[in-house]
C-alpha cells in the first residue's frame, strides 16, 4: 500500500474523539464514479477538520452491491486516495470510506452516526475562503454551529458574518442579543472578536435571503432543515442554497440521539 | 496439460484456504450473536475496495419471497391442480409448503453462515465442492430461466383476459405473444431502468394481500355455507388416489420456488442473522395458507373439472361466480401485478445466478461486466432475458413449470445434504447466527421430500431437466475444472 495519510474505517477505537480534540468531523460525501471530485477550495475550507471523505457509488436495485465493489471498487479507491491526499495537505486528518449503496441517504446518514459528524459538506467549488456566511435560525442546537465556526476558522483569518432572519414575534434587538450571544461564544473558543460580524434582518423567505447573503461570501454555515424528517444532507433549504449559492455549504447536523 | 495446473493449484487453493480460514477464525469468538450483526460485520469487512451498504430489511425480504412465489399458486395454477387432483389439489399445495418449509430452515441456517449473494448456488459450492456447486449454479440460471418464462406465460393470460373483459374479441389467443411481449419489455426495464423497482415490489404485494384476503375470506365463508348456500362438496380425493395428488404436488412446486430468492440477495439484507430465517420461513407459511385456500375456495365454487377448462385464468371465474363482474376485474388485476412481480423477480434473479457463477470463474467474467453508465449488469441480463423470451414462446405451461421445479428441487436437495456435511465437519469457517431446529433431522428429511417430490414429474419435465444437468457438468469438465471454490471466501 502507497502511504497515505488515510485511516482504515472499519473499528474505529473510541478513544480520541475527534470533535473533543477540537477538531470538528465533517463528512464530505462524493459519487466518485460519477465524475464528482473534490471541488477546488474544500481543502482550504476544511483545513482544520477532521474530514471523513465518503466516496459512494449508487446502484440500482437490479445489480448486487459486492457485483459493483468487484468491477469499481479499485478505480474508486485510487481516486478516493488522490482526494484525501489533497485534503491532508492543506492540513485536515482525513478518514476515507467507500460505500456501495443502492441508497446513498441511508449510507449517509448512518456515517454521520458513526463518525458523529457535527456537519456534512454540500461539495461545491470556490475561489478561495476569506469570508463564511454563519446562517443562524435560533438557540436550539447553536451550540455545534459555534464549535464547528471556531473549530474551522479560529486559527484562519477567515471572515465570518453571523445571520439571522427573524422569527415571528422577535424585534430586531432580541435577533441582535441572541447572535451577540453566539459571538461572544465564539470568541471564548478563540476566534478574534473584529473578525466576526452580526447581521439580523427581518426578510421573508430565509433561503432566499441566505442564498442572496451568500453570493457576497465564499461558503455557508447553517442548520439542517426539519428535525421530523429523516435526516439526509439533501434536505430541502440547504439544497436549495446550495444550488442558488453555487459555493459550498456546511449543513450542521442535528444531535444524534445515542442509538 | 495435467502438468501446470496439477502443480500450481493446490498450493493456490490451500494458501487461500488457510488463510482465510483464519480471519473469520478470529473474529468468531470476539463477536459472539449479538446486535449488532456480529455476521454483517464480518462479511461487510471493508476489503480495501469498499464497503457495501445493506438497504433491504425484514419487510423487503418478505416482498421479494411473497411478490416471487404468490404470482404462480394463486393465478395460474388453481385450474390446472383441481383438473389433475380435484379438492384434493390443496392437499397438494399443503405437501409443497411442507417440502419448502423442510428446505427453507436448512437454507436458513446456510445463509446466515454464508450471507453473500448467489444463495443456494453459493452453500452447495462452499459446502460440497466446486462440481456440484456447477450443476446448480448454472441449473439455477436456467431453472430460473424457465420460472420466469412459466411466469411470463402466466402474465399473458392475464393481459388476454383483459381484452376478454373488455369484450374484444381476437383472432388467436393472445397469452403467447403477450407473454413475449412482456419478457422483452421487462428485460429492457432492468437493464435502463433505475427506478426504485424495491418500493415498487413492496407496493404491488401489499396491494395483492389485501385483494386476496378480502376475496379469500368472502369466498371462504360462502363455501362454509354462512350465506349463500353450502356448496356440495366433490368426493376430496380423485380416482386416481394419492398418485394424481403427489403428482399435482410436483407440478405446483413451482409456486414455492420464491423463498430461496430471499438468500439470493442476502449480501443486500441488514441485520442478516434475523432478517433472511425470518423472511424465508414466513414467506413460504404466507403463502402455503394462501394456497390451500384458494384451492379450497375455488373447488367450491366449480367443479375440479370445469375449472381446469378455464386454464391458467380460472380464479377470475370463481371471483365473477361469487362476485359478478367487479370480483373478475379485481381478479385479473391482481393477477397481472402477481404474474407481473413474480416474472420481474426472478428475471433479476437469474442475472444474479448469472454473476454468482461468473464471479467463482465457471463461466467468463465478462458475464458479469456491469454498464457504468446504467450500473446493471447487462451481458447477465441479456443471458437472463433471451432464452427467457425464447422459452415463453413455446406457450408450454406445465412442462416449464415442472423444469424449473426440477432443477430448483436438485438444488434444494444439495442444500440439505450441504448443511448435513458442514454440521458434521465443522470448518472453521462455518458459524452460522441461526441454527436449523433438529438440524440434521430436518435436512435428512427435506433432502429425501425433495429429490422424491421429482420423481412424480412428467417424463419429459424428467429428461429436460437431466439434459439441463449433464450439460452443465460437461461445461463444468471443459472449462472449470480447475477452479476449486470447497471452503473459499
Amino acid at each position: 500500500m502507497t502511504e497515505t495519510p488515510t485511516e482504515d474505517g472499519g473499528a474505529q477505537p473510541e478513544t480520541e474523539d475527534p470533535t473533543e480534540s477540537g477538531r470538528p468531523s465533517v463528512l464530505v460525501p462524493l459519487a466518485v464514479l460519477e465524475g464528482e471530485s473534490l471541488p477546488n477550495g474544500t481543502p482550504e475550507l476544511l483545513a482544520s477538520a477532521h474530514v471523513v471523505l465518503l466516496g459512494y457509488h449508487v446502484i440500482p436495485e437490479q445489480t448486487a452491491a459486492e457485483q459493483a465493489r468487484e468491477q469499481f471498487g479499485e478505480t474508486a479507491m485510487s481516486k478516493l486516495g488522490e482526494f484525501a491526499d489533497r485534503l491532508a495537505a492543506a492540513g485536515s486528518d482525513v478518514e476515507t470510506r467507500l460505500v456501495f449503496t443502492h441508497d446513498e441517504g441511508t449510507t449517509v446518514d448512518r456515517l454521520i452516526y458513526e463518525h458523529d459528524c457535527l456537519a456534512v459538506l454540500v461539495p461545491n467549488s470556490t475561489e478561495r475562503v476569506e469570508s463564511v456566511l454563519v446562517a443562524l435560525r435560533g438557540t436550539v442546537g447553536v451550540g455545534r454551529n459555534t464549535r464547528l465556526v471556531a473549530g474551522l476558522f479560529s486559527e484562519s483569518d477567515v471572515e465570518v458574518t453571523l445571520y439571522h432572519a427573524l422569527n415571528e414575534g422577535e424585534s430586531i434587538a432580541d435577533g441582535e442579543s441572541f447572535l451577540n450571544g453566539v459571538r461572544a461564544d465564539l470568541v471564548e473558543r478563540g476566534m478574534a472578536p473584529d473578525r466576526i460580524e452580526v447581521v439580523v434582518e427581518d426578510a421573508d423567505a430565509a433561503v432566499d435571503a441566505i442564498a442572496g447573503h451568500g453570493e457576497s461570501h465564499d461558503a455557508v454555515v447553517m442548520g439542517e432543515t426539519d428535525p421530523s424528517v429523516t435526516t439526509f444532507v439533501f434536505g430541502m433549504p440547504s439544497e436549495q442554497v446550495a444550488e442558488r449559492f453555487l459555493g459550498p455549504v456546511l449543513v450542521v447536523q442535528r444531535e444524534r440521539p445515542e442509538e | 496439460m495435467d502438468d501446470p495446473d496439477g502443480s500450481g493449484d493446490p498450493d493456490g487453493s490451500g494458501d487461500s484456504v488457510d488463510s482465510d480460514a483464519s480471519g473469520p477464525g478470529i473474529v468468531g469468538p470476539a463477536a459472539d450473536v449479538d446486535v449488532p450483526d456480529a455476521l454483517a460485520d464480518v462479511v461487510d469487512a471493508d476489503t480495501g475496495e469498499g464497503e457495501l451498504e445493506r438497504t433491504i430489511g425484514l419487510t423487503g425480504g418478505l416482498a421479494i419471497g411473497i411478490g416471487t412465489m404468490i404470482g404462480a399458486g394463486i393465478f395460474v395454477f388453481p385450474g390446472l391442480a383441481a383438473e389433475n387432483a380435484g379438492p384434493a389439489a390443496s392437499l397438494s399445495f399443503a405437501i409443497g409448503a411442507v417440502v419448502a418449509l423442510l428446505v427453507a430452515l436448512p437454507t436458513s441456517e446456510l445463509a446466515t453462515a454464508m450471507p453473500r449473494s448467489g444463495g443456494g448456488y453459493f452453500f452447495i459450492s462452499r459446502g460440497l465442492g466446486t462440481a456440484p456447486g456447477a450443476i446448480v449454479g448454472l441449473g439455477l440460471w436456467l431453472g430460473l430461466v424457465f420460472a420466469s418464462a412459466f411466469y411470463l406465460v402466466g402474465l399473458g393470460s392475464y393481459a388476454g383476459q383483459v381484452f376478454l373483459e373488455a369484450g374484444i374479441a381476437l383472432p388467436v389467443d393472445p397469452a403467447v405473444p403477450l407473454g413475449v411481449a412482456f419478457g422483452v419489455g421487462l428485460t429492457a426495464l432492468s437493464l435502463f431502468g433505475t427506478e426504485n423497482t424495491a418500493s415498487l415490489q413492496n407496493g404491488i404485494v401489499t396491494v395483492l394481500l389485501v385483494i386476496l384476503t378480502l376475496f379469500l375470506s368472502y369466498g371462504s365463508l360462502d363455501a362454509l355455507g354462512v350465506f349463500g348456500t353450502e356448496s356440495t362438496p366433490e368426493r376430496f380425493f380423485p380416482p386416481g388416489g394419492l398418485l394424481p395428488v403427489l403428482q399435482t404436488a410436483a407440478l405446483v412446486f413451482t409456486s414455492y420456488l420464491g423463498f430461496a430468492q430471499v438468500a439470493t440477495v442476502a449480501g443486500d439484507i441488514k441485520d442478516p442473522s434475523r432478517n433472511l430465517p425470518l423472511a424465508m420461513v414466513a414467506s413460504v407459511l404466507v403463502v402455503g395458507v394462501f394456497y390451500v385456500v384458494t384451492v379450497f375456495v375455488a373447488t367450491s365454487a366449480f367443479g375440479s373439472a370445469r375449472l381446469g377448462e378455464f386454464g391458467e385464468t380460472a380464479m377470475v371465474e370463481v371471483a365473477r361466480e361469487f362476485i359478478g363482474f367487479p370480483g373478475a376485474i379485481a381478479i385479473v388485476i391482481a393477477g397481472l401485478l402477481a404474474t407481473f412481480s413474480s416474472a420481474n423477480a426472478s428475471i433479476l434473479s437469474a442475472s444474479r445466478a448469472v454473476y454468482a457463477v461468473s464471479r467463482d470463474d465457471l463461466i467468463p467474467a465478462a458475464a458479469s461486466r456491469i454498464n457504468l453508465r446504467y450500473g446493471t449488469p447487462h451481458v447477465a441480463l441479456g443471458l437472463a432475458g433471451g432464452p427467457i423470451v425464447v422459452l415463453a414462446a413455446t406457450g408450454q405451461v406445465e412442462l416449464l413449470a415442472e423444469v424449473a421445479s426440477f432443477l430448483h428441487l436438485v438444488m434444494y436437495g444439495l442444500i440439505c445434504v450441504a448443511l448435513i456435511r458442514l454440521r458434521r465437519e465443522r470448518p472453521d469457517w462455518y458459524t452460522p447466527s441461526f441454527r436449523c431446529p433438529a438440524g440434521l433431522v430436518v435436512a435428512g428429511v427435506g433432502a429425501f421430500a425433495s429429490f422424491a417430490l421429482i420423481a412424480f414429474m412428467q417424463p419429459a419435465s424428467i429428461a429436460i431437466g437431466s439434459v439441463v444437468m449433464t450439460l452443465s457438468y460437461v461445461w463444468y469438465r471443459y472449462y472449470a475444472i480447475d477452479v476449486d471454490l470447497e471452503g473459499d471466501f
